[in-house]
């Protein structure tokens, strides 16, 4: 093959991506869609339910101040303290619960896969910046609510190529 | 002043034609890394790699965590291929606890490793693309590369660092319906980087750049012990998946892609053709995959290892990526080694630079399929 037409063959590869659709996610106005709420762990089969690691979820009514997550994260990132809650809760005696530094949680959710007693799962929601670093420490209070999320763009593939939505 | 200054510290003239050049760590082209290079005018003379900017102590921090605590940390030496180099860990956990896998996360393991492989050559393809001046190189496998993204997004639950393999299995089952769109989404991926072709690899502007540049020979591969991309485009057919299969490899037909010329050219189409390969096992190992079943065998809260050393080894999308555990009946690894592709392949790099010309350095030294994080580990 010449040098010239070789050159027009890359040139019209090129033009021709003119006429497909463009993809590209327009993120803050665009959310792309996870699978499920978020990833979740069966302690009796021993196996997760897929779906994305993003922010913690506490059930308070379920956590048991037990630390086996803290002591998950302490070879890991460091990120989960346990502290005091002013609630009582009869299976909670200790009345504390983990509080989780997002700036050092690395998203792994090994201790999703830790807690047995189904109180801590991940959420889809991963818009977690803060201007303080303390804006990033979130108490058992924060991490009770559930996130409000609006994620709905999936990636469509047709005749003219792939694009989100 | 007489303080003798570390080779590559000195930038002054070392006799009257050679100079010293350095490249790096701080250049955006040579990664984390300093190249030490002597330069005769616009030929290079000498060149001395200079690595272990980001060395991390991983192996050191390996001996504190236990078998299960370690997979977070082991797989940030290489965050676009995750699933590779914790491959052989799990394998060699698993041979020391005497765990057997079930037969639906093997092959659950094979697509993410196999769509893990894909993501990374796609990074490393379009920051060749860059490297050469090629900018629509850059934007479209970056581009292309969401796709197979998506696909683990939704399988693992992270776009990069996905934890996904432990001991015993995977850590998740498949999300409904995953398995039409992995098809769907694969066979749109394959027919998007066939189109390279024609821009890229086809295009006489890069034949011209990089072939006949950075000559690595047969027998200087086997001699040096390069390994993966690097060795393949010498001429040397080896694929572990082929010579070793581990898991379920043996009943895929995996085809290894070798080419004789050993220029730059070669080895940077190698990955190119190992990606269209790995679509092809994902469309096999999706079909031959148990619809149900088990993907996890449980483990104990901190599980011992008997007296005993494993090795083993796995192809990673840059080459041979081997993991060696010592343990000695306690929870953590008596001593963790990992051998990585990258820094295998770095020891040719002095060999394939001297005599070309200055400008040829960024085509050669990336067509190594070099990853400096993962050579320092």
């Amino acid at each position: 093959m010449g040098t010239a037409s070789g050159i027009i063959k890359a040139l019209n590869s090129g033009v021709k991506h003119l006429a497909i659709k463009r993809f590209t996610l327009r993120y803050p106005e665009q959310k792309l869609k996870f699978v499920g709420d978020g990833y979740q762990y069966d302690p009796t089969t021993g196996v997760g339910i897929a779906g994305y690691k993003g922010r913690h979820m506490l059930f308070h009514d379920k956590c048991t101040g037990c630390q086996l997550c803290a002591i998950a994260c302490e070879g890991i990132a460091e990120a989960i303290a346990m502290v005091k809650v002013p609630e009582e809760w009869k299976h909670n005696k200790k009345a504390i619960m983990p509080q989780i530094d997002y700036g050092k949680c690395v998203f792994c959710g090994l201790c999703v896969d830790a807690c047995p007693f189904y109180a801590l799962y991940m959420t889809n929601d991963y818009e977690l910046s803060s201007f303080t670093k303390e804006g990033l420490i979130y108490t058992p209070a924060q991490l009770q609510v559930k996130p409000d999320v609006q994620q709905d763009a999936e990636i469509k593939i047709d005749d003219r190529g792939a694009s989100h939505g | 002043m007489t303080t003798q200054l570390p080779p590559g510290l000195s930038l002054e003239k070392v006799d009257e034609k050679i100079m010293t050049l350095n490249v790096g760590p701080q250049h955006p082209g040579s990664g984390h890394m300093r190249l030490i290079i002597q330069v005769d005018g616009d030929y290079i003379v000498a060149c001395d790699p200079d690595p272990g900017y980001v060395h991390r102590g991983e192996e050191k921090m390996a001996e504190y965590r236990n078998y299960i605590l370690n997979i977070p940390h082991l797989e940030r030496p290489i965050i676009h291929d995750s699933c590779n180099i914790l491959y052989p860990y799990c394998l060699a956990v698993e041979e020391i606890l005497g765990l057997e896998v079930p037969e639906r996360a093997k092959y659950m393991r094979v697509i993410a490793s196999e769509l893990n492989r894909c993501v990374y050559i796609q990074y490393w393809l379009g920051i060749y693309g860059i490297f050469l001046g090629h900018s629509t190189m850059f934007m479209w496998p970056m581009g292309d590369r969401e796709l197979l993204i998506d696909l683990l997004e939704k399988m693992t639950g992270a776009r990069v660092t996905h934890s996904y393999f432990i001991p015993g299995g995977v850590r998740n089952d498949l999300p409904a319906n995953f398995e039409d769109v992995c098809l769907r989404q694969v066979n749109y991926f394959e027919k998007r980087i066939k189109e390279y072709a024609d821009i890229f690899y086809d295009n006489p502007i890069l034949i011209h750049r990089t072939e006949k540049t950075g000559i690595l020979s047969r027998e200087d591969a086997i001699r040096l012990g390069t390994t993966g991309s690097v060795l393949r485009a010498s001429g040397v057919d080896f694929d572990v998946r082929k010579k070793e299969p581990y898991d379920v490899y043996e009943e895929l037909d995996v085809h290894s892609n070798v080419l004789k010329e050993g220029d730059s050219l070669a080895r940077s189409k190698i990955p190119w053709l190992d990606m269209l390969e790995s679509c092809n096992i994902i469309r096999q190992a999706l079909e031959k995959m148990p619809k149900s079943g088990s993907i996890r065998k449980k483990l104990k809260p901190n599980p011992r290892g008997g007296d005993m050393s494993v090795y083993k080894r796995v192809e990673s999308g840059r080459g041979s990526l081997g993991c060696y555990i010592v343990s000695k009946n306690k929870p953590e690894p008596y001593r963790l080694k990992l051998s990585v592709p990258s820094f295998r392949n770095l020891i040719a790099l002095p060999y394939l630079l001297k005599g070309e010309k200055l400008g040829n350095m960024p085509a050669v030294y990336w067509s190594l399929n070099y990853w400096p994080v993962e050579a320092d580990r």
